[in-house]
């Protein structure tokens, strides 16, 4: 028998496992296998070693799927507090939005009265009113980045 | 019931919902091959129950993300491996490159791993128990982990493609070198 016969024949044992053969490959492994001792030895050696494989059963510690279960629901509780705590958050910095549209031109009015009885000049109650405006906003932006931050340290470690 | 064949849109809405109820059926359904999965792709008993409870946290995080196209174990392992990969990352940042190189050196995933027989070894029970946690402990991590999805999941080919990330030929060369692997560690086996 021609050698390239014999790999031929050791290249579809492998492939039969891996990608499975066609009609036409299976018979020609089959023929194969009949009349070659050595091809064979190395079909049953493969199927052995995956039986193997496919028996090794690693020991599963049952108590796991409870911790597991637990520390999902913990979790699941945890999202929907927050989502809660999101709502509430998006509700009022929407008022507050709102609040600081419709109060904007009485806030105007009152750093400009303050500023003619102080006598200051336009730029410094203009900017007094402009960071009255956006301070609140700032501020909350500032302290969300910072929690963010605590959080996405405290899930890396 | 098996989640496969459950109403997929059941699946994805549950998933959507954070249904408790289905997310505790499901870690259920599918305890024992997630960990063995885990196992297989870390060789570490402690890290493949630490990634297992990760692995479902994740799922009801990101539920909303499966897609019914898929089966839900190719997304669950996607998940697993994703974890995995983070948590090597965390404890040993110098092997990033290792973690990520896409050139199947048959290694990523893999690292230095002295006890890695007698992990193997715990964890596995049965009559040819050493002999396999020894050839398994012998494989690298990546043929290890396609052997498992191709032999014990018995997931099509394009599937474990999809599960690992990487080009279907590459998961082709893993398998064919991994078996060749095994066959050489198992071959008298049962002589």
């Amino acid at each position: 028998m021609r050698e390239e016969s014999h790999e031929r024949a050791l290249q579809l044992v492998d492939k039969m496992q891996v990608e499975g053969l066609t009609a036409a490959e299976r018979e020609e492994l089959e023929a194969h296998l009949e009349i070659c001792v050595h091809c064979g030895k190395r079909a049953r050696e493969t199927e052995l070693a995956l039986r193997a494989f496919r028996a090794a059963a690693p020991h599963f510690d049952s108590s796991l799927v409870l911790r597991t279960q637990m520390q999902v629901r913990l979790r699941a509780h945890e999202i929907i507090e927050n989502a809660a705590r999101l709502r509430a958050l998006w509700i009022s910095c929407a008022l507050s939005w709102v609040l600081g549209v419709v109060s904007a031109p009485l806030m105007w009015r009152g750093f400009e009265w303050v500023g003619h009885r102080l006598a200051l000049s336009r730029v410094v109650w203009v900017t007094g009113f402009a960071l009255a405006w956006v301070a609140p906003a700032g501020v909350a932006a500032a302290i969300i980045a910072w929690r963010q931050a605590e959080r996405a340290i405290g899930s890396r470690q | 019931m098996n989640a496969v064949e459950q109403d997929a849109g059941e699946l994805v809405g549950g998933l959507r919902r954070r249904d408790p109820a289905l997310i505790d059926y499901l870690i259920e359904q599918y305890r024992y091959r997630l960990f063995r999965y885990l196992l297989m792709l870390t060789g570490h008993r402690h890290e493949a129950e630490d990634l297992f409870q990760e692995t479902w946290i994740r799922v009801l995080e990101k539920g909303h993300q499966y897609k019914a196209r898929w089966k839900f174990e190719t997304w669950l392992f996607s998940i697993a491996r994703h974890l995995a990969i983070d948590y090597r990352r965390r404890r040993q940042p110098e092997s990033l490159d290792a973690l990520l190189q896409p050139v199947d050196t048959g290694r990523p995933l893999e690292v230095e791993d002295t006890d890695a027989t007698s992990a193997f070894e715990q964890a596995f029970q049965g009559e040819e128990a050493e002999r396999v946690a020894a050839a398994l402990a012998h494989l690298p991590a990546s043929y290890r982990e396609v052997l498992t999805l191709r032999f014990h999941e018995d997931l099509e080919l394009e599937e474990i493609a999809r599960v690992v990330d990487s080009p279907l030929s590459t998961v082709k060369s893993r398998l064919y070198r991994g078996l060749v692997m095994l066959r050489e560690w198992l071959k008298d086996i049962y002589v």
